[in-house]
């Protein structure tokens, strides 16, 4: 039979329509690995908390694919290394929901990063779990998706206040931080927040973290009658000159604040070791041993576990392998419940989250509320007595 | 506090004035302003913290191998940063290429040594309080140093050529002085000297990639009071700097006192920009 030009043309068409038409998608998307992006700095100056997190990550993924992973899809960590730099966290991100098209994203793990991720992934609606610690990158009407699973500033700020005013019972307070955009900012809210509560903050200051000498302001501080100091500084060098002038000045009042006042660093600045006590540096209940040394005993469950499958604790914080783990969890417990991957589900689910005990902390989110860790989970930890990554509660707790 | 602003003030003012002799030493011989020299004093207290403790080196063998260490990274100064652009100084594309460096020295610092501040060692371990070591060995490394600098300036043939650069550049070529080798040995010396800033202010600096940008600004300022070249200006100047600073953070405080720095600086320079102990020199129309 001979086949016309028309035949021909009506031929293309018939095909290009049939084409058109939608088939059901295959049951291959089911049993596709479920791909949670991370943005972690991996390498440059703040990697320090990603090796820590990355630990629990691994783990908890090892654990959960090992068990058959979530309705027998395995979990798929997708990371990508920002090395601390908030141009290369933009990049990562828009190549993972573009490109890699990740169904959440844990991270980033510092807030500069994270300032400027957040917008993005709303944009593209991605369930996003971080760590971060400034106030703005939580707001459920802005950024929707966005959840904190570790404490904010104002909690910090919360928790020290509470152990100055309630537990030391001290009433003159001198608050000081760094020059940085976060020392002069940390030290504002702090100071408006002890005046609110009645407290009589007799010295504040901000101190060039390069400076020398600490004598002049440990100096004004004393003479203003202070009867604890209150530090919003994450530069272990002045920290450790503000304890060696302490020292000299033959002065016992204690030092209350960020983090950083129990980093490691300073055992090798402070020029004596009992410089470092009466130091208390924010810590959490859940990685702190009492007075008879132990963990409470879900954590001591988990330094098991961990010990258990060869994971190092010595060299990082444990509060940090323990938020690898509950942030992988939730994810795996989001999608499991929803039944997809698909990222209103997954929202939907963290909203109504209610005191889920993770191993770092029981978080609680609603629609309204994304900051999930319990300020009551805060607690002051002895600076200077870390052992694989926990610390020993401060004088005042039970 | 009148012995706490005189110990501490002194020894920073000795460590600002090493810089500015640092900046000095490379200026003389290339009549460029390196921005290298705050950043050679941070690696001083670097290298002597790494050769001392990290590596277990005597103190006096981690002294000369810091010192060396700050002489090499001198003399890549003055191939990298400093030859290329002496065609078109007037163009001042130095100020471009050592900052440059400078960064480049400072973000290798960050991430091989970390961007915390690291111990640096107890040397000699004597005084306590306001003699503690780490007050004096500074202000002792500046005098012995600038002893130094005068023997070699004034009694060898090699600090005469160098000299004789510094005055006039082309009539010392004119005779026959090897103007190059002579510059890349300034920059050896300048490394050292920025080396010893460093190494002796280690224990009151501690090791930290950071001082570099802090030195860098104070090394400059004893350079502009007390005159470009101006080695006993610099001295003058960084001193009287070392103690306006440490009396103005016991008076008014830590962000004040860098104000009061600031308008110090900007009034001797609105008032003498020739600096207080420099010459005014006639230009050429």
């Amino acid at each position: 039979m001979a086949i016309s030009r028309r035949d021909v043309l009506l031929g293309s068409a018939g095909a290009l329509g049939a084409a058109s038409f939608s088939f059901p998608a295959p049951a291959i998307a089911d049993s596709e690995p479920i791909k949670i992006g991370c943005l972690a700095a991996m390498t440059g100056p703040s990697s320090a908390p990603t090796i820590g997190f990355n630990r629990g990550v691994n783990f908890a993924v090892e654990a959960i694919n090992a068990a058959g992973g979530v309705k027998g899809r395995k979990i798929e960590i997708v990371m990508r290394d920002t090395q601390g730099d908030p141009t290369k966290a933009v990049n990562a991100t828009q190549e993972l929901i573009s490109q890699v098209k990740v169904h959440a994203i844990w991270g980033p793990f510092n807030s500069g990063e994270a300032l400027a991720t957040t917008p993005i992934m709303a944009r593209a609606k991605i369930p996003d779990i971080h760590p971060c610690v400034v106030e703005t990158l939580i707001d459920p009407t802005k950024y929707p998706n966005a959840f904190r699973m570790a404490p904010s500033n104002s909690q910090w700020d919360d928790a020290v206040r509470n152990y100055c005013l309630n537990v030391l019972k001290v009433k003159k307070i001198a608050v000081i931080g760094d020059t940085t955009g976060y020392g002069v900012t940390a030290v504002g809210a702090s100071v408006a927040a002890f005046k609110k509560d009645g407290a009589d903050v007799v010295y504040q200051a901000n101190i060039d973290a390069t400076q020398p000498d600490m004598t002049p302001d440990m100096l004004r501080a004393k003479n203003a009658g202070s009867e604890a100091i209150v530090v919003w500084s994450v530069t272990t060098g002045m920290e450790a000159r503000m304890f060696n002038t302490r020292a000299a000045m033959n002065w016992d009042v204690a030092f209350v604040g960020h983090p950083s006042l129990a980093s490691g660093d300073i055992a090798g600045l402070v020029e004596k070791p009992e410089n470092w006590k009466k130091v208390y540096a924010i810590g959490y209940k859940s990685c702190s041993y009492d007075a008879a040394g132990k963990l409470p005993p879900k954590s001591q469950e988990l330094v098991d576990r961990l010990t258990k499958a060869g994971i190092a604790l010595n060299d990082t914080l444990l509060w940090w392998i323990a938020g690898g783990i509950d942030a992988v969890e939730l994810f795996a417990k989001a999608i499991e419940t929803s039944g997809s991957t698909e990222g209103p589900g997954i929202i939907a689910y963290l909203n109504g989250l209610n005191k889920y005990p993770g191993y770092f902390g029981t978080y609680t989110f609603t629609p309204t509320q994304h900051n999930g860790y319990p300020t009551e989970d805060i607690v002051m930890s002895e600076a200077s007595t870390a052992r694989n990554g926990t610390f020993a509660l401060a004088p005042g707790y039970s | 506090m009148l012995a706490s602003i005189l110990a501490s003030g002194l020894a920073a003012g000795a460590i600002y004035a090493l810089v500015g002799v640092t900046y000095n030493t490379m200026f003389s011989t290339s009549r460029v302003m390196s921005f290298t020299a705050g950043q050679l004093a941070m690696l001083g207290g670097v290298f002597g913290s790494m050769f001392t403790l990290k590596l277990g080196v005597p103190a006096i063998a981690g002294f000369v191998l810091t010192l060396i260490g700050c002489a090499l990274i001198g003399i890549i100064t003055e191939f990298v940063a400093v030859r290329p652009v002496l065609k078109s100084l007037d163009q001042h594309l130095y100020v471009l290429s050592t900052l440059a460096v400078a960064l480049m020295i400072q973000q290798v610092a960050a991430i091989k040594w970390g961007t915390e501040p690291q111990p640096f060692p107890r040397l000699i371990g004597w005084g306590t309080g306001v003699t503690d070591e780490k007050f004096w060995l500074p202000v002792v490394a500046c005098a012995i140093t600038i002893l130094g600098l005068e023997y070699l300036y004034r009694r060898t043939l090699v600090g005469r050529a160098f000299l004789a650069i510094a005055e006039d550049n082309f009539a010392a070529r004119a005779l026959g002085l090897p103007e190059r080798n002579l510059r890349i040995a300034s920059y050896a010396l300048a490394g050292v000297i920025g080396g010893i800033a460093g190494f002796s202010g280690g224990e009151l600096l501690l090791a930290f990639f950071a001082n570099g940008a802090l030195l860098n600004f104070y090394g400059f300022v004893p350079v502009a009071l007390g005159g470009l070249g101006n080695n006993r200006g610099a001295i003058i100047g960084g001193l009287a700097l070392g103690l306006f600073q440490q009396a103005a953070n016991f008076m008014v405080g830590g962000i004040f006192s860098s104000v009061a720095v600031f308008t110090l600086f900007i009034v001797v320079l609105l008032t003498a920009p020739q600096g207080l102990f420099g010459a005014s020199t006639a230009r050429r129309v």
